[in-house]
């Protein structure tokens, strides 16, 4: 007896580490849910405010939405395909059954990239549009298998006696079915549409690789803010979830308590309430369908759009709303990380935006390789006015004859630090190989900024393609890999502010918006030179929608729409008419955002390397990624 | 008389404050075989698991052969189990089965192949060695589950329920198996059943349970000819049980009607139940019996005709080799030496407890 | 449906056409690009470059971290479902259904939660320095997303093996003391081998989803560490080679199928 008790103590005291370790994460996102600093290792005080944010945050709420919406059709489908094809089964002949459940088995076996990426290169190759629909399919495939693995062995067990006794009382077939097969099949069906709900709501990496333009479901939109810095209503959101489930499970649990406790209640009246309870989970179903279509609006999609791809940050949010307002035009907003990843999704489905904002190379190449719309500069006539000539005039390096891009920001590239935290005046790259500050340097996660930071220190092109340049900059960049806290992009910002690293690569405009947040960052571009870029409008080739594409564009380049950009995302802005009307003195002349000629002097444009260029260092970049 | 091998003192069981045994006392002799007999729930197994160790009573002792083995592990018992559901190691073939107490116990790779041999030969399953439990058959693997319990050689064998999944053939096979079983390792077997047939076929000794109690122990013959309360009476085969009052010694007064009888002591006009199996009704023609009654029903059940006949306000149960048409009039009548008298119990409890208290 | 060919061939067609369509093509289309190059030409090459030593070290570290994370989930899974298992009756339904929660929260928030812990300047840090303790630098290293992994996975894990375990028949756990086994001997001989086809489900689900990950590896190795998970993304999001990307897949679809081969061949051991 003594023995037995201690025995429970190890198990309780076990059990509960494991439940901690379980928790623990969750419980955190609860409270930084209420925690009024957007830091994370700090206690600012309680708020709802990120409650109230997630909220009006309709992006969010579109994705939720979208993830309910596929999950719940998804499950339908799959639940009724599966279910069918699973009681057809036993009809048929020992060769064909191994043949469907060895195909069945696929899905459930394969690596969920690999499912992803091949049915991504179904969808493309098809020319499928990607979006919704494309996610449901992938949807429904992964789903059905789970149906199936849950009703077959129930089915096995069924014996066909009760329907061919119902056949035999003169039932229909259909109706026998319904009235002796079913009822037994029905607790195995519904554990199946539940498994598969399950899986569809958790899915990231199939939805990842088979969504398209415009479409995120929650997993996709979390690993968005993840890459570029979680807003706390991601927190809020949550907590939300957590309840939700949680008050769903003792809800169910209860329910099951109930069913099996009175034991006189007869089988009629159980069989009554089981249907009162399917009606009510339906019931229920409708109603979240409804709401999401309400708020996904997933088929009240306007026939007037325009597909927008830009990089992260990199726009007033209210700008869109000011836009769709002023000319009734739905805009489908997408953020990409890097020039690359836009460039991939771009070169798989041409149609899948109308108007991008890559950077100078990567026009070049895009030009290079046919994929884009050719503008007349007299459709635009806010650039003509307001957009500065000489920016038109650099673009040529690009986009000679202006045929093709219209300038949106410009900047450079530089070290970002804490002034409070170094030594030495920041002055040259090499203090990004510094030991001194192991584990406090941000690199850009992009190639081209990775190695321009790493070939300008050793005094080489920024545009080199020499194998030997380029294997001394790799080697470098491994050198300095185990120093490097993280590869991030948009992360730089947050983390910098937040003190979690020292020094960090960045982009000029990030520097004024980080230094109003945290006085001690500093911004400098080292004196061995840097990158100067250019980032611009342009429109695709197959786009859809080029009209709305070209008002949308001509739309950024108002001096008071400019002025917006400018103010909420601090880059440099080309439209002159915008530059004279910063009302703050000290950004109207701050040498970040407007440097100096002499500064400009020592900075480059990247060009357009070429395939074989770009293979270069994109083999050289994972040989630096994979070296620690 | 045979020597005391397995004594239960006092044992008490209950779970979740439901009690399952009630201050059970049991003595069990070497080389018996004893069935525990009763209906579900009646405490027949919650005893054999004490026995087997798997079990703790809340009070009382066990004591095995002088020694007190209550708070024995099972697996330092000499006892071995035959469970209900075989309980077979699906991961091991029959011989590994057979061989899993053995190698525990480190016997040589000669010793134990002997042994499996030896014992797949008394459960007529030679040749089965190397076949996986889930191919056999449930009585196959029934008698595998014996033959490995007897390996071990146990100085008793508990069974629990060990025929209830099998067929009615199979299941009076198996009794004979049993028995002849039970001879050639010269054993106790303790035996679980809530099948009457079966314990009367098998047991040197029954021991009748109720509700945690035991109701009776005796011979099979003991307890079929003379069960000392309505329960054992019931239970033990079919039976007319009628409420009656013991008129005087030797004379008691069945619905309305005195027949004579063997019992005394009761006292007078005491109300008691009476006993009377089926087989023991005589039909006579109408006057040469004790009661006048019609028979209602009659159905042909081989051995004998099963007959329900309408007399004195009962439906009697009437097992004949001779037929009466439905409809006819007859009498009946009862020898006196197959009148059971009981006392009957004023309360539930009591029934419960039984009469021999 | 039953006996009639005729009707469960009609109502089976359409998941047949579907299943052709969406499994069996899309890997036709892996096998296509993973086999050609640009040209359409047959080739080698891209299954061959997982000989590259970026491509190979991603590859071996994947495996690393899976299998660590494997191990570890097993190690804290069998414990705790065997006390599971054993609490099978009654509200304790409801304790079980806890350790499996965890699994409805949305995967990215899951992981999400521990980097917020872990950062540098995180939860777990912002305690320890409170406590004035050393503190620790565990994101961005393989070990975080060791923890990413076992976290993310361990309910995989839970659950198969609660059942396997909850399925033995106490019978049989008796019928292995009642021939002499102690508690020990009872579990390497009895318990252990029988809950053998829930521990190979449970970590077939944990390993090739912890092989194949991309997002954790993102998330808790801040983009510094490259599984072979990142290596095929990047090729199809990054680097736009589909015929590379795709020939990395199939080299990891030998790595599934021969955990599949594994855990058939000691199925079948089992029951044989």
């Amino acid at each position: 007896m003594q023995k037995k008790k201690s025995n429970n103590v190890f198990e309780k005291i076990y059990m509960g580490i494991i439940f901690v370790f379980m928790y623990a994460p969750i419980l955190t996102l609860i409270v930084l849910s209420f925690n009024s600093s957007k830091s994370r290792a700090k206690w600012g005080g309680f708020t709802f405010n990120w409650y109230i944010r997630l909220f009006s945050d309709s992006e969010v709420l579109n994705a939720l939405a979208n993830t309910l919406i596929i999950a719940l059709i998804a499950t339908i489908v799959a639940t009724i395909i599966g279910t069918v094809t699973t009681v057809a089964l036993v009809g048929l002949n020992r060769k064909t059954r191994a043949v469907i459940m060895g195909v069945t088995n696929i899905p459930m076996i394969n690596a969920d990239i690999v499912t992803g990426i091949s049915l991504m290169l179904l969808f493309r190759v098809l020319h499928f549009n990607t979006g919704f629909f494309t996610v449901l399919i992938a949807h429904i495939t992964f789903n059905i298998p789970y149906v199936m693995l849950s009703v077959m062995p129930r089915m096995k067990t069924i014996s066909p006696s009760v329907y061919e006794a119902a056949l035999d009382l003169g039932a229909r077939p259909m109706y026998a079915f319904r009235k002796t097969v079913l009822p037994d099949l029905a607790p195995a069906v519904v554990s199946g549409a539940l498994m598969a709900f399950t899986m569809s709501i958790d899915d990231f990496i199939i939805t990842y690789f088979t969504k398209g333009s415009g479409f995120d479901t929650l997993s996709t939109k979390i690993y968005n803010e993840v890459k570029r810095g979680i807003q706390p209503e991601i927190y809020a959101l949550s907590a939300i979830i957590f309840i939700v489930v949680l008050g769903l499970l003792f809800a169910s649990n209860r329910m099951k308590n109930v069913k099996i406790k009175p034991r006189e209640m007869d089988e009629r009246k159980a069989k009554g309430r089981k249907v009162r309870l399917i009606a009510a989970t339906a019931v229920a179903m409708a109603a979240i369908v409804f709401l999401g279509m309400l708020f996904g609006g997933v088929f009240s999609k306007k026939s007037n759009q325009v597909y927008v791809y830009n990089a992260g940050e990199y726009i007033d949010p209210e700008v869109i709303e000011m836009f769709e307002e002023e000319y009734g035009i739905e805009v489908i907003y997408d953020e990409f990380e890097s020039n690359e990843i836009m460039y991939a999704k771009v070169a798989a489905d041409n149609a899948a935006y109308d108007v991008l904002c890559p950077s100078d190379y990567m026009i070049a190449k895009l030009i290079q390789n046919d994929m884009l719309y050719e503008i007349d500069l007299d459709e635009f006539p806010n650039a003509q006015e307001y957009t500065g000539p000489q920016y038109f005039e650099s673009a040529q390096a690009f986009d000679p004859g202006n045929k093709y891009a219209v300038p949106y920001f410009w900047g450079t590239v530089g070290i970002l630090y804490n002034k409070t935290m170094v030594d030495e005046p920041v002055t040259s790259w090499d203090v990004l190989w510094d030991e001194k500050y192991s584990g406090e340097i941000l690199m850009q996660d992009s190639i081209r900024d990775a190695f321009m930071v790493a070939l300008a220190r050793n005094g080489f092109s920024i545009n080199s393609t020499d194998p030997k340049e380029i294997e001394i900059a790799t080697q470098d960049l491994i050198d300095q890999s185990p120093l490097v806290q993280a590869y991030v992009v948009d992360q730089v910002r947050d983390k910098m502010i937040g003190n979690e690293a020292i020094l960090g690569v960045i982009y000029s405009g990030e520097a004024i918006f980080t230094k109003r947040e945290n006085p001690n960052l500093e911004y400098v571009i080292p004196d061995e030179g840097s990158n100067v870029w250019i980032d611009a409008w342009v429109i695709t080739k197959d786009a859809r929608n080029k009209e709305n594409a070209k008002l949308w564009i001509d739309f950024m380049c108002r001096p008071d729409i400019a002025l917006m950009n400018f103010e909420y995302i601090t880059y440099s802005t080309p439209n002159i008419a915008a530059q004279e009307m910063i009302e703050d003195e000290d950004i109207r002349t701050s040498e970040v955002a407007f440097p100096p000629a002499e500064t400009l002097k020592r900075c480059d444009t990247y060009v357009y390397l070429g395939e074989e260029g770009d293979r270069l260092y994109s083999d050289a970049w994972k040989k630096v990624k994979s070296a620690n | 008389m045979k020597k005391e091998l397995i004594q239960l003192q006092h044992i008490s069981k209950s779970y979740d404050g439901h009690m399952i045994l009630d201050d059970l006392n049991l003595t069990i002799h070497e080389n018996e075989f004893v069935t525990l007999l009763g209906p579900s729930g009646c405490g027949k197994t919650t005893t054999l698991r004490i026995i087997g160790g798997f079990e703790r009573p809340d009070s009382g002792r066990v004591i095995f052969d002088g020694e007190d083995i209550t708070e024995l592990a099972p697996n330092r018992r000499q006892v071995n189990t035959v469970f209900q559901k075989y309980a077979l190691f699906t991961h091991m073939d029959i011989a590994e089965n057979i061989a899993f107490g053995l190698k525990i116990k480190n016997k040589s790779q000669a010793y134990i192949k002997d042994k499996i041999k030896y014992a797949l030969k008394l459960v007529n399953l030679e040749g089965y060695e190397h076949r996986m439990p889930d191919t056999l058959s449930g009585g196959q693997q029934q008698r595998i589950a014996i033959a490995r319990a007897i390996v071990n050689e146990p100085k008793v064998l508990l069974l629990d329920e060990p025929l209830g999944a099998l067929d009615l053939k199979l299941r009076q096979e198996m009794q004979y198996e049993l028995i002849r079983m039970k001879n050639e390792l010269g054993i106790t077997f303790i035996y679980v059943t809530h099948d009457q047939e079966e314990a009367l076929t098998m047991s040197d000794h029954i021991v009748v349970m109720n509700k945690g109690y035991i109701q009776q122990e005796g011979t099979p013959e003991d307890i079929y000819n003379e069960p000392e309360n309505a329960f054992v009476a019931d239970f033990i085969g079919d039976s007319n049980i009628i409420t009656a009052t013991m008129v005087r010694d030797e004379l008691v007064n069945i619905l309305g009607t005195n027949f004579a009888c063997v019992d005394k002591g009761f006292g007078e006009n005491k109300p008691v139940d009476v006993v009377i199996r089926p087989e023991d009704v005589k039909l006579v023609e109408r006057g040469k019996g004790t009661l006048p009654g019609v028979v209602s029903h009659i159905i042909f059940k081989g051995v004998h005709y099963e007959m329900e006949v309408q007399a004195g306000g009962f439906e009697w149960l009437v097992h004949s080799t001779r037929m009466n048409e439905v409809g006819s009039e007859v009498d009946i009548r009862v020898d006196p030496f197959n009148i059971q008298v009981m006392n009957r119990p004023a309360s539930e409890d009591e029934e419960a407890i039984g009469v021999a208290e | 449906m039953f006996n009639n060919r005729k009707t469960s061939t009609v109502m089976s067609s359409p998941y047949l056409a579907w299943a052709f369509i969406f499994i069996v093509v899309p890997l036709g289309m892996i096998v296509y690009y993973g086999l050609t190059d640009d040209s359409g030409a047959f080739t080698f090459a891209n299954i061959a470059s997982i000989a590259q030593p970026e491509h190979l070290k991603a590859l071996l570290l994947a495996l690393e971290l899976s299998l660590i994370s494997t191990v570890i989930c097993f190690l804290l899974a069998y414990p705790l479902g065997m006390m599971l298992a054993k609490n099978k009756m009654g509200n304790q339904g409801i304790i079980t259904t806890l350790f499996i929660l965890p699994m409805w929260m949305n995967f990215l928030l899951r992981t999400l939660a521990w980097m917020t812990l872990l950062e540098n300047k995180g939860i777990i840090n912002g305690v320890l320095s409170a406590m004035h303790l050393p503190l620790i630098h565990i994101i961005n290293t393989p070990a975080a997303i060791v923890i990413g992994m076992v976290y993310n996975f361990l309910p995989f894990m839970i659950l198969p093996i609660y059942n396997a375990l909850a399925k033995i028949d106490d019978n049989v756990i008796d019928a292995a003391r009642d021939l002499g086994a102690n508690k020990f001997q009872t579990f390497m001989r009895v318990t252990l081998p029988l809950s053998v086809p829930g521990i190979l489900s449970g970590v077939t689900m944990v390993f090739i989803p912890a092989l194949t990950t991309f997002a954790i590896s993102t998330m808790m190795g801040g983009s510094k560490i490259l599984l072979i998970g990142n290596i095929i993304e990047q090729e199809f999001t990054l680097s736009y080679d589909w015929h590379l990307g795709s020939g990395l897949s199939l080299v990891l679809m030998v790595f599934i199928i021969i955990n599949m081969i594994i855990s058939a061949i000691s199925e079948r051991k089992e029951s044989d």
